[in-house]
């Protein structure tokens, strides 16, 4: 693959004043329970690895305390790691001078925030260009910008308001705009839309997926709920206890769990839209040898197509999907194949 | 653990009349009526032992009132005092008889009538002595009844309070366990020796015809006073000797400034001050305040305290002016750092519950007399309410706004001035207008040592008791506190 984006390996962060004789013996494979017990000190990020492609949109799955927002903030070094190799863009994150830290998170890297962190007293638009504020461009080129990026989140009109006359929904909206107000190569995203109520929250990420590949930034998105990561990601970790337990595409998580925990969490998510035509189709021949059927006339369907497709070819007739890959015929599902997957996977 | 298990661990010994008691009263609502005999015997010692320290207090100071009033009845010196007088008397009686017995034979009837007038008019006071220590007398009978009742009354009552009370003992120590439970032989002992010593001392007094002088009156130590007291003065004469540049150049430096507001505020015609303060009023806070400001200009100047009044708002403009200057820098920084700030607490309390005659003192030791002194004084008072708020507006402001601006690459003076000043500006304000209110109240105290203003006017008032004259001169000041404030707070609810 190509030069990741932005990569951590090995980082670990350790919370209280006996850092690094706590970190000794966590590396030396001391629990959580005994650290705290012996040094006073919170294991916040323990061994974390991740890899974001370019244009990606990484989640960062996991509970409140499991350390997700912890390690979101080692990307641009607003937490220093215990220990530990961070690269941003190529950049190693950890070496940069102060004034270095700082162009690059003025530069390269856009964050979006939990409950906004809009500055009150400054009218949306100032808000908006506020990045670049920090840099001193000028006043013509930051109004420039914040109409622009008003523009990109559907909130022309309203640059002259301040934060409070808007709903939390726009709030939000104006936060993403401030966050790209640089045109960052990098977002990151603390739990955006967890504030927001599940209408609004819908709503704004598929404003964010499609402006996300529109402008085609690598995104770090944090969030609590699975469902959402699911809809939003492109890869999924999961952590817990300041570990990341799996990372894979919501497929590998929905489908491949690599633990009880990770389970537990998929348990109630629904898989129709998740499980492809690849993982269940049976070889077009042993189809064909159970009941003969005209495989010119049957519904046809790629590899990729999810469940829910497949029951809309299904439905309504009563031939068997052929699975073809463009290029040739790789196999079918039959309706009670398709059936049992979707009792399988309750 | 169940619930008797655990009444068990907290009472200790007579667990099961606790467990009973407590059942049955944690079935009503507010107080039930229970009486716990231990109690009502064994009053303050009951209450020690089981480690309710306020009641055991409590209980000892009624006992102690009662028992009092009992042993005094009863074997009370109350007529001591009174004996002493009539024995002295007696003896002056014995001289002036004898004055007059000498004067009869030296021939002398004159001095000899004298003398025994005196010897008369002494004789009749000693009868009304005797009469009155009778009628003490008489009713030391009534005195020990009523204390004996006071007693039992007492007892009762802590009898019927004891079990409500330890009841709520109880639940607090089921979520804090480090409350005193139990009734350890250890703490019995100590209440017992608490209780022998207190009653003993105090009773002993009231019985003991006379009581030891170390016993009514605290041994205080001259000498000590006065080593200590003329360590001090040598140290304050040493300080302002080593510093006397420091403290010289401070005083002129604030001289500066007050004069120069008074050149500004005296020195330039009334009505161009009136028409700029009323303008002043009118842009930051609107037509309202500049009218009340007008009338309230319009008093100063009719009744003649125009100069006065632009004296001490000098005064008070150089101190408020200080006190932000210093003021602010120092709330940022103790906002900053903890360590500075819990450095700075004990400090601050002290310059603002030190009564301002106090430290009126080692100020005119370094500063001798007048306005710079008076400014000094007012700065040690009116710092600390803005030092406060601006750290309570800094603490404050939301950790995540100040995390996204680090996050945008903000430096620290930038968060600082972006960010943290802007929305902790509110509270600021309330501090910076608090300060001015108390730099105003200083000002009057200030003029005590010879700082100029309305505050002489009220100093002069009090010392020859002019009713009339301190009284307007009081209003004129309320009258420029309330423009300032008017003003001041105008400009901040306008904003909002």
């Amino acid at each position: 693959m190509a030069d990741p984006a932005t990569e951590m390996s090995g980082v670990w962060k350790i919370f209280g004043t006996a850092e690094k004789a706590a970190f000794a013996d966590a590396k030396a494979g001391a629990s959580k329970a005994d650290i705290l017990q012996r040094h006073k000190c919170v294991v916040g990020i323990a061994d974390a690895s991740i890899s974001v492609q370019h244009g990606e949109i990484f989640c960062i799955m996991g509970l409140s305390g499991s350390g997700k927002s912890t390690l979101l903030r080692h990307m641009n070094r607003l937490i220093e790691p215990t220990a530990g190799d961070i690269r941003v863009l190529g950049q190693d994150v950890r070496a940069l001078s102060p004034k270095a830290l700082r162009e690059l998170r003025a530069e390269r890297i856009g964050m979006v925030f939990q409950h906004m962190a809009l500055l009150p007293h400054r009218s949306v638009e100032d808000n908006v260009s506020y990045p670049l504020e920090l840099r001193c461009a000028p006043k013509a080129l930051r109004w420039r910008v914040a109409a622009e990026k008003l523009a990109l989140v559907g909130l022309q009109g309203y640059a002259d308001r301040l934060p409070k006359e808007l709903s939390g929904g726009m709030q939000q909206r104006v936060g993403l705009a401030r966050g790209l107000a640089a045109d960052p190569a990098i977002l990151l995203m603390d739990e955006p839309f967890s504030a927001l109520d599940p209408l609004i929250r819908r709503q704004l990420q598929d404003q964010f997926l499609a402006l996300s590949q529109r402008l085609g930034n690598t995104t770090l998105f944090i969030t609590h709920d699975l469902d959402e990561a699911i809809r939003v990601g492109s890869r999924i970790a999961i952590m817990k206890d300041g570990r990341i337990v799996q990372t894979g595409t919501p497929e590998d998580i929905v489908t491949k769990p690599a633990d009880d925990y990770v389970r537990a969490f998929v348990q109630n998510i629904s898989k129709l839209g998740l499980i492809t035509a690849r993982t269940i189709m049976d070889p077009l021949a042993s189809v064909q040898a159970t009941r003969a059927f005209d495989a010119t006339s049957a519904p046809r369907a790629t590899p990729g197509a999810n469940l829910e497709t497949l029951i809309g070819l299904v439905a309504g007739q009563d031939l068997p999907v052929v699975i073809d890959d463009g290029a040739s015929v790789v196999g079918a599902v039959t309706k009670d194949r398709l059936l049992l997957a979707i009792r399988e996977e309750r | 653990m169940t619930k008797t298990d655990q009444i068990a661990r907290f009472a200790g010994p007579n667990a099961d009349y606790y467990a009973r008691t407590f059942d049955r009263l944690q079935e009503g609502v507010g107080w039930g009526f229970s009486f716990n005999p231990a109690a009502a015997l064994f009053g303050p010692l009951w209450a020690g032992m089981r480690g309710l320290s306020f009641l055991f207090l409590f209980l000892c100071f009624l006992d102690l009132m009662a028992l009092t009033q009992i042993t005094s009845g009863i074997w009370g010196n109350t007529d001591g005092a009174v004996l002493t007088r009539v024995a002295q008397l007696e003896t002056t009686i014995a001289t002036r008889r004898t004055e007059a017995t000498e004067a009869v034979a030296a021939g002398n009837s004159a001095a000899a009538a004298t003398a025994t007038k005196l010897a008369d008019n002494l004789q009749k006071a000693v009868d009304g002595a005797r009469a009155e220590a009778a009628q003490t007398a008489k009713g030391a009978g009534t005195r020990a009844f009523g204390g004996v009742m006071a007693f039992l009354i007492v007892r009762l009552a802590s009898g019927f309070c004891a079990n409500g009370l330890y009841e709520r003992r109880f639940s607090a120590w089921r979520g804090n366990q480090r409350l005193p439970h139990g009734a350890p032989a250890l703490r019995l002992m100590i209440t017992a020796g608490l209780i022998t010593a207190i009653y003993g001392i105090t009773l002993y007094a009231v019985v003991a015809a006379a009581p030891p002088g170390w016993l009514t009156t605290f041994p205080a130590d001259k000498a000590l006073f006065a080593a200590v007291e003329g360590w001090l003065d040598a140290g304050f004469v040493a300080t302002y000797d080593a510093g006397r540049g420091a403290f010289d150049g401070i005083r002129n430096a604030i001289r500066l400034l007050v004069e120069g507001f008074e050149m500004v505020l005296v020195g330039t015609p009334w009505p161009v001050v009136m028409l700029v303060i009323c303008t002043l009023g009118w842009q930051i806070a609107g037509p309202r305040v500049a009218i009340f400001t007008a009338a309230a200009l319009a008093y100063l100047g009719l009744f003649g305290f125009w100069e006065l009044s632009m004296l001490t708002v000098a005064l008070l403009g150089a101190a408020a002016i200080l006190c932000i200057l210093f003021g602010i820098p120092l709330g940022i920084w103790f906002a900053r750092s903890k360590r500075a700030n819990a450095a700075a607490q004990p400090v601050l309390d002290f310059m603002q519950t030190m009564p301002a005659f106090v430290y009126l003192i080692p100020v005119i030791a370094f500063f001798c007399t007048g306005k710079p002194p008076g400014i000094i004084a007012t700065l040690i008072f009116g710092m600390p309410p803005v030092i406060r708020l601006t750290t309570l507006g800094l603490n404050g402001v939301s950790d995540e706004v100040k995390e996204a601006a680090r996050a945008y690459g903000a430096t620290e003076w930038q968060v600082l001035r972006g960010v943290e000043l802007p929305l902790a500006k509110a509270s600021i304000l309330a501090g910076i207008n608090q300060t001015i209110l108390m730099c105003l109240s200083m000002v009057v105290i200030a003029s005590l040592i010879g700082a100029q203003g309305l505050g002489s006017v009220v100093l002069q008032s009090l010392q020859y008791a002019a009713k009339g004259q301190g009284l307007l001169a009081g209003l004129a000041i309320l009258l420029c506190a309330m423009v300032i404030d008017r003003i001041v707070q105008g400009s901040f609810h306008r904003r909002n």
